[in-house]
Formats: C-alpha cells, sequence, structure tokens
C-alpha cells in the first residue's frame, strides 16, 4: 500500500499447533495510520494482533516495525502496547500504579512517573481517580486505565484488541470517538481489532477486512462500503440482499438476463471483473427503492428493477422494512412510506448500488 | 409453627452428631485441663509450662519454618507451572508434584529416617559420590529432618491450592505485564502473587493446623527432646496415664491453632471491606 511501510507483516504464518490459523499473510501499515482489523469470530484477527504483538509466534514470515526485524524479539521489544478486551488492570494495584507499572519496570525516576501518569489521568479524564482499585471503576473508565497503561510508555505502535466490546452501546459511541480523536492527537500507529462493523468505519483510516484467515479487501471505509471486492466483503458490510441471475458481459456492459421477477436490463460494467455466467447480485436494503406497479416512470438507465409482493412490513425506526417475496426469494428493502401488505411492487436498485459477483463455481473462469 | 418444627426435626440428626461427637468431647477435655485430683486449679497447666515450655517454642519454631518454606516452594512450583515456557518441563512437574499427597505423614517419617539418618542412604550416597567421608557425614534426624518431612509432605498440598488459583487468574494480567517488559520473576511476584495471596494463606493456615497435629513424624524422626507437643501428649497419657496434663497441652496446642485462625479471619474480613 505504502513505499515506506512503518509495520509490515510480510508472508506470515500463524496457527496453534497443528491448525494453521493464517497462512502467507502480508499487510503494510503506515505511520500514523490507525487501521482497522475486521472480521466475525474465528477470522484470525484477534491471532493476526497476537502475532504482531509477539504473544503468538509465526511459523514463517517476517515482522517489521520502521525496517526492523522484530519477529523473534519478546513482546515489550517492539515499541507496541496491547489494550486487552479484558482491559487485564491488576486488581490490587490503584489506577495510578496500573499506569505507572510499565515506567516502572523500565527503571524511570520517581518524579518521572509521578508527572507521567498524571499526564495520562488528565488526558484520559482519570485524574481524581488515581487512588482507586480497578474493581471501584466503571466500564468506561477501566477501558481509560487500560488505554492509559498502554500509552504511558509512550509506544510507537497501539494495539487494541476488540477494547469496545464490554462496554454498554451507549458508552461505546463515545469512546470509540475518544479513541480516535486521542490518536490522532497523539500521531500514534494504531491496529485496532472489531468485529463492528460500523465501529471499523467511524474509526479507521483503513479497514482490513478479514475471513477464515486471509484478507478478503482493504481500503478506506468508503470503498470497502461501496466497492465490496467480494461477496463476503459485500455481504459483511451489510448487502445482505442476495439474487441469483444470468450475465453477458459486452465490453463495458453487462446484460442482466430476463428472469422470474426481472426484465432483461443493461448496467455499466464500471472496472468490475466479471465473466459472463451465473452471477450473484447483493444489495443493501437502504439503496434500493419501492414504487407502487402502476407508477408509469420509466426505468432508468442501469438501474435494475424487480418485480414482487409485499410480505410483511416493520418499523425499526426512520424508515419502514419491508420483506418483498420475489418468486421463491425473499429480500428486505426499506421506504419512506409503508405499503400495504400484499401488494405489489416494483423494487428499483441503482446501478452503483448493485453489486454483481460470478458465483463461486464459476470463478476459475475469471482470469 | 408446624413448618418450624419440621425443620428442627431436619436438622436434628446433624446437630445431634456435632454435640454428641465433636462438642462433648471438646468440653470434657478442655474441663479435664482445669481438673487436678478432685478439685479444679490451674495445676496441670503449671505443669504444662514446667515440663515442656521448651517443647513448645520447639513445636512453634518447627511449624512456623515449615509452613514458611512451604510457601515459598508452592509459590515456586505453581509459579513455574503457570509462566514456565518449556511446555514438556511444566507438563513433567505438573506430573510429579503432587505424588506426597497421597502418601501417609507415618510412611514419610519411616522413608525419611532412613534416608536421613547418619548412616541413611543420603549421606551413602554422598559417601559413594565421594563428596563426603563417612566421618563428615551427619544425621538430620532432628529438628530438621521434621521440617523436611512437613515440607516434604504439605508443599503439594499447597501448591496444589496456589496453582489452581494461578491457573484460573486472568491470562491477560500476566500477558499485560509482559507487554510491557516485566520479567517471569516479575510477574510471579509483583502480578501473580497479590492476585492469589488469599489462597495461598488459606493453604499454609490449613497446613500449620494439620502439621500441629501430626504424631508420627516427631515420633520416627525426633524421639529424644526437645520433641513436638503432640508426642509430649501421647507420652503423658500412654506412660503415666496423666490425662490432666495431656488435656492441658491440647488446650495450649488448640490456643496457637486458634491464633492462626484469628489471622486468617482478620485477612478475610480485610479483603471484605
Amino acid at each position: 500500500m505504502n513505499a515506506q511501510a512503518f509495520l509490515k507483516v510480510a508472508g506470515m504464518s500463524v496457527g496453534y499447533g497443528p491448525t494453521t490459523v493464517l497462512d502467507n499473510l502480508d499487510l503494510d501499515i503506515a505511520k500514523g495510520e490507525f487501521v482497522a482489523l475486521l472480521g466475525s469470530s474465528g477470522c484470525g484477527k484477534t491471532t493476526l494482533l497476537r502475532t504482531i504483538a509477539g504473544f503468538a509466534k509465526p511459523f514463517s514470515g517476517r515482522i517489521e516495525v520502521a525496517g526492523r526485524n522484530v519477529t523473534e524479539l519478546p513482546p515489550d521489544k517492539r515499541g507496541m502496547a496491547l489494550v486487552f478486551q479484558s482491559y487485564a488492570l491488576w486488581p490490587h494495584m490503584t489506577v495510578a500504579q496500573n499506569i505507572g507499572y510499565g515506567l516502572k519496570l523500565q527503571k524511570r525516576s520517581r518524579e518521572t512517573i509521578q508527572s507521567r501518569v498524571a499526564e495520562m489521568q488528565d488526558l484520559l479524564g482519570l485524574s481524581d481517580l488515581g487512588n482507586r482499585k480497578p474493581g471501584q471503576l466503571s466500564g468506561g473508565q477501566r477501558q481509560r486505565v487500560a488505554l492509559g497503561r498502554a500509552l504511558a510508555i509512550d509506544p510507537e505502535i497501539l494495539l487494541l484488541d476488540e477494547p469496545l466490546s464490554n462496554l454498554d452501546a451507549r458508552i461505546r459511541l463515545t469512546v470509540r470517538h475518544e479513541i480516535r480523536v486521542l490518536q490522532k492527537r497523539l500521531g500514534i500507529t494504531a491496529v485496532h481489532v472489531t468485529h463492528d462493523r460500523e465501529e471499523a468505519m467511524v474509526m479507521a483510516d483503513r479497514i482490513v477486512i478479514m475471513n477464515s484467515g486471509r484478507i478478503e479487501q482493504q481500503g478506506p471505509p468508503e470503498e470497502v462500503y461501496n466497492k465490496p471486492a467480494s461477496p463476503f466483503v459485500a455481504t459483511f458490510m451489510g448487502a445482505e440482499n442476495f439474487l441469483p441471475m444470468q450475465a453477458r458481459v459486452q465490453g463495458d456492459l453487462i446484460e442482466l438476463a430476463e428472469g422470474a421477477y426481472n426484465q432483461a436490463s443493461v448496467t455499466p460494467r464500471a472496472g468490475r471483473s466479471l465473466a459472463t455466467g451465473p452471477v450473484e447480485l447483493r444489495f443493501r436494503s437502504e439503496a434500493a427503492r419501492l414504487i407502487p406497479v402502476n407508477d408509469a416512470a420509466t426505468q432508468g438507465t442501469g438501474q435494475l428493477e424487480l418485480r414482487g409482493q409485499i410480505v410483511s412490513v416493520s418499523y425499526p425506526g426512520g424508515h419502514w422494512r419491508h420483506a418483498v417475496r420475489l418468486g421463491d426469494r425473499e429480500i428486505l428493502v426499506d421506504a419512506d412510506r409503508p405499503f400495504n401488505q400484499g401488494e405489489t411492487v416494483k423494487v428499483s436498485i441503482p446501478a452503483a448500488s448493485l453489486f454483481i459477483f460470478n458465483t463461486p463455481a464459476n470463478t476459475a473462469k475469471v482470469a | 409453627m408446624r413448618k418450624n418444627l419440621l425443620a428442627i426435626l431436619l436438622v436434628l440428626p446433624a446437630l445431634v452428631m456435632i454435640v454428641l461427637f465433636f462438642i462433648v468431647p471438646l468440653i470434657a477435655s478442655i474441663l479435664g485441663a482445669f481438673e487436678v485430683g478432685d478439685a479444679w486449679g490451674l495445676g496441670n497447666f503449671r505443669k504444662s509450662f514446667e515440663l515442656y515450655s521448651g517443647d513448645m517454642i520447639f513445636t512453634v519454631v518447627i511449624v512456623t519454618v515449615s509452613t514458611a518454606l512451604i510457601g515459598i516452594f508452592s509459590i515456586a512450583i505453581g509459579g513455574y507451572l503457570t509462566l514456565g515456557e518449556n511446555p514438556r518441563a511444566v507438563a513433567i512437574l505438573r506430573w510429579l508434584y503432587r505424588w506426597p499427597m497421597f502418601i501417609p505423614f507415618i510412611v514419610v517419617g519411616q522413608i525419611l529416617r532412613t534416608f536421613l539418618a547418619k548412616n541413611g542412604l543420603m549421606n551413602n550416597i554422598f559417601v559413594s559420590l565421594g563428596v563426603l567421608t563417612p566421618l563428615q557425614t551427619v544425621g538430620f534426624l532432628d529438628w530438621r529432618g521434621i521440617v523436611i518431612a512437613f515440607v516434604w509432605k504439605q508443599t503439594p498440598f499447597v501448591t496444589l491450592l496456589v496453582a489452581g488459583a494461578m491457573a484460573s487468574l486472568d491470562r491477560s494480567t500476566i500477558e499485560a505485564a509482559r507487554n510491557l517488559g516485566a520479567s517471569r520473576l516479575r510477574i510471579l511476584i509483583e502480578i501473580v502473587l497479590p492476585q492469589i495471596s488469599g489462597t495461598l494463606l488459606v493453604g499454609l493456615i490449613l497446613s500449620f493446623v494439620t502439621m500441629m497435629s501430626v504424631l508420627s513424624v516427631p515420633l520416627m524422626i525426633n524421639a529424644q527432646s526437645p520433641t513436638m507437643l503432640t508426642a509430649d501428649i501421647a507420652f503423658r497419657i500412654n506412660a503415666h496415664g496423666d490425662y490432666g496434663v495431656a488435656n492441658a497441652l491440647g488446650m495450649i496446642s488448640l490456643i496457637l491453632t486458634t491464633g492462626v485462625a484469628l489471622i486468617y479471619l482478620r485477612q478475610t474480613m480485610k479483603e471484605r471491606s
């Protein structure tokens, strides 16, 4: 990605015992960048983070920080600090002792430690809590102590292992904003593991989407959101409506063949690598539009129009959500006003919101 | 009312057992300590202190030293089981350390008697290795033998508790310390130990009380004077039929263990508040 990667993972394979979790993985992260590793549980994102941190030994491959090979170094010699999912605060130490422990290990003077701890407490809004034990703190405060403990040693790289997953939904929204602001202010390089799509979108400069030990796609949030490179990414980023179709690729156009619930339509190829044959269409429920069937408006260029029947209507807030039956399939479509159950409707999806992929059996032809 | 009666009926068998087999003998023994001839008095205690004050100190010192050593060894073994990085060594140690727990005290005493004597197995090995000459050998069949037997027998028990507590710690509290550069020894002392100190204390107090009550080890290893209070109690009864002094000695060791129990209670109260 960058010519000068600050943190570089090259050809790394990791596993536990006989199982390989990550196979030959490459990842470059620039200085000051905030990267989110996003994926469902078991995809290897935490293993990747723990290997970068030095808690898991790779079978093969290299990890470099600023051109320095750190693959064989112990966790504390890598210039990284890890914030654990459970916070891992030491219950027998006060907030100040927790934050200052790393400095104590570095044999800094008492005055240095005191002033640095005070600085961290100010930075994180923990000023009056220095003498409390972790057991006397709220979840959000513990989280900040864990962050303060990691930042106190002034690491070059901050590693965050699902640091928000133990917080209440409301606190989580503010804390993710706080962490992002802090990271920008300190200019620190951060790698953040999460399974929460929105969290990754809001916090990260770049999202790395992982699936069964591989990187499926990486890029800025708007890119992975609007241009998913695989069905997995599309689904993971919220395009959960799924329709199988036949497609014919002709130059810069894709012809979608007429089917049980749609007329033939043509959509721009827009740089997609696609082969003629069976394809799967994916789109978000909010990207599609519902139109009464007798509406005379003609189909716009490039957009796909489907015909179906409203099965059910619900109101999740902000808009009405409709389950629409198309032949033997069902999709979800949002609209500003409710349609009647049983009503026949047209569903219109703009070209830009349509994600088209060859069905897996066919992918071999794409070269 | 009827419900209450049923509840009492249900508790009754257990209550009777405790009163009959525990409280009555205990009270009888305490009363017996104050019985001198046909009158009440402190004569038994006076005699106990006259004859056995040396043994009381001997007992307290031996049990205290043993408890301290058991603490050190169980922390070391538990720490290695938790923080050790060589999986094979950890597995071997885990398999090995429990064995003495299943050996009765009397057998421990017997094994160590033949092992630690002046011409016992240990010294024979040293002599045959050329480390010592037969004239230089020293027997350990005195207070040191008792301490060795106690530590050998009780360390696995405390280690079992300590290692269990260490294993159930949040591993990431250990990793967080490693992440900041703490050595394994520092992690053990500054991170792991404070979190399991309650369990360690319970283990050590139970060991202390157990060792206070062991008769076979002092009899097997150190039958001469000074010896432990348990041996004295047995001697008063078996040789003299002197139940009064035996009861008084029993009460004195009860007071000693109660002191330890109080330390434990105070500690747990402090932790809860």
